[in-house]
């Protein structure tokens, strides 16, 4: 949970929206360790995940008029911002270069046979917090919040008909709900 | 769809984590709309992932925060520093207003040269036309003045050649012996013009005036214009007879009766 708040989100939104900085540093403060986290779990890689933070929080300021507080939470638009970041950085050539250096120069790392794309997500480490949830639960909510895979991607990755991973989705946020109350 | 149908359907969890197609998150927000508990679960659905977020939060380096204030800060120098936020979306929209593809910035450029190209002609033309206007006008001036001249020696050439005309030499008294005038006389009309060329130039306030002797008594003939020291052959009164012509030298306007030492020319017929 986030640390006891100055700004309630409504006031934040406000200052943000005339390019306050003291509330963006604020906002920084609050929310870069939940975003920072959900961009390790998809690159497993600290220098790099700090790069792709970085440049969220920057595209976070500048494009702040784009979020629309009726649509949703703050929150929710910033993760999303971040995924589709993170997504595009796992894409680009230049990733791929970086992470093969970096394999050559750790090569005792535990990743070092495998190059650093997408494919990676097939090990989706089991997470320490949240024990009650189940894993297949935690799975599908990793897979689709934190992950940047699609329906289709979700419903192959788990071997289940395309239309089950509503279904599963629902089942697993009920439980979600159910263990934070 | 039931109300119960779509909290229960996934379809809401979906839309949370961004993986709804464009038709779907419109739907979404459709019922967000019309529906309080759709946007109250989607809400709860949202809360819930980021309480999950934040149980999985990792702290980043301490440097990451300076680079991102440094980034923004740096982005602010170069925008427009005091305007705020809303300001500088609008000029970002003014601009993308205003911007046009390159081949239409090149027509406008053209444009404008060959606006200014014709507004340039036409400024000189307008000169031109002004000048050469101006000239038509002297010309047309000189050339009416001309033919009135013209007119007015045809006539007098009309006078002297008439053949009814019957010219009449008035010589000189003894008062002005080198002076002479000339009367032409159109026998059928009875009218009388006068050539006051060789007369003397007149004094100041004085004017030359025609008499004709009828039945042996002056009569006042006329007024002999001199103006600005030109004579010309001018009409005087018609006469249908007369003995004798003569000119006297009078008080401009003319006297009722000639006065006689004043007497410069004149002739019997």
């Amino acid at each position: 949970m986030p640390e006891i708040k100055k700004y309630n989100e409504e006031e934040l939104v406000m200052l943000l929206r005339n390019n306050d900085a003291t509330a963006f540093s604020y906002l920084y403060d609050n929310y870069s360790s939940a975003l920072y986290g959900a961009v390790y779990k998809m690159l497993e890689d600290r220098e790099l995940s700090e790069d792709v933070l970085q440049e969220a929080f920057v595209k976070i300021w500048n494009n702040f008029t784009n979020y629309d507080a009726t649509k949703g939470r703050l929150f929710t638009w910033m993760l999303n911002l971040t995924k589709n970041l993170t997504i595009d950085t796992l894409r680009s050539k230049g990733y791929k270069k970086q992470s093969k250096i970096q394999n050559n120069e750790n090569s005792v790392n535990e990743y070092s046979d495998k190059t650093i794309t997408a494919e990676r997500f097939d090990s989706i480490g089991i997470r320490k917090h949240l024990t009650l949830l189940k894993s297949d639960q935690k799975q599908i909510i990793d897979l689709a919040y934190f992950g940047g895979y699609t329906q289709d991607e979700i419903a192959k990755k788990l071997a289940i008909p395309l239309g089950t991973v509503k279904t599963r989705m629902r089942t697993a946020i009920s439980e979600l709900r159910k263990i934070l109350q | 769809m039931e109300l119960n149908d779509i909290i229960s359907s996934g379809l809401l969890e979906l839309y949370i984590a961004g993986l709804t197609s464009p038709e779907e998150s419109l739907q979404v927000e459709g019922w967000a709309k019309e529906y309080p508990e759709v946007k109250r679960e989607l809400g709860s659905i949202e809360a819930a992932v980021e309480s999950y977020a934040f149980s999985e939060s990792i702290t980043p380096g301490v440097d990451v925060k300076d680079k991102v204030m440094k980034a923004i800060e740096m982005q602010e120098t170069n925008t427009i520093k005091a305007a705020p936020a809303s300001f500088r979306n609008e000029m970002k929209e003014r601009t993308k207003v205003y911007s046009l593809p390159p081949f239409y910035k090149w027509a406008v450029a053209a444009g404008l040269i060959l606006l200014l190209g014709s507004l340039a002609f036409n400024y000189m033309y307008f000169n031109k036309y002004r000048s050469a206007s101006t000239d038509l006008q002297v010309a047309q001036n000189q050339l009416q003045s001309q033919k009135q001249m013209t007119d007015t020696m045809s006539n007098e050439m009309n006078v002297v050649t008439d053949k009814y005309t019957l010219p009449v030499v008035l010589n000189g008294t003894p008062h002005a012996p080198d002076a002479v005038a000339k009367i032409f006389w159109v026998k059928n009309s009875g009218e009388v013009y006068v050539d006051p060329t060789n007369l003397p130039q007149v004094p100041e306030g004085k004017q030359y005036q025609l008499w004709a002797i009828v039945d042996g008594k002056p009569v006042d003939a006329g007024m002999i214009s001199t103006k600005k020291g030109v004579y010309h052959i001018q009409k005087m009164k018609s006469f249908g007879k007369a003995d004798a012509f003569a000119i006297t030298l009078e008080k401009t306007g003319g006297s009722p009766t000639p006065t006689m030492s004043e007497m410069y020319v004149m002739a019997k017929i």
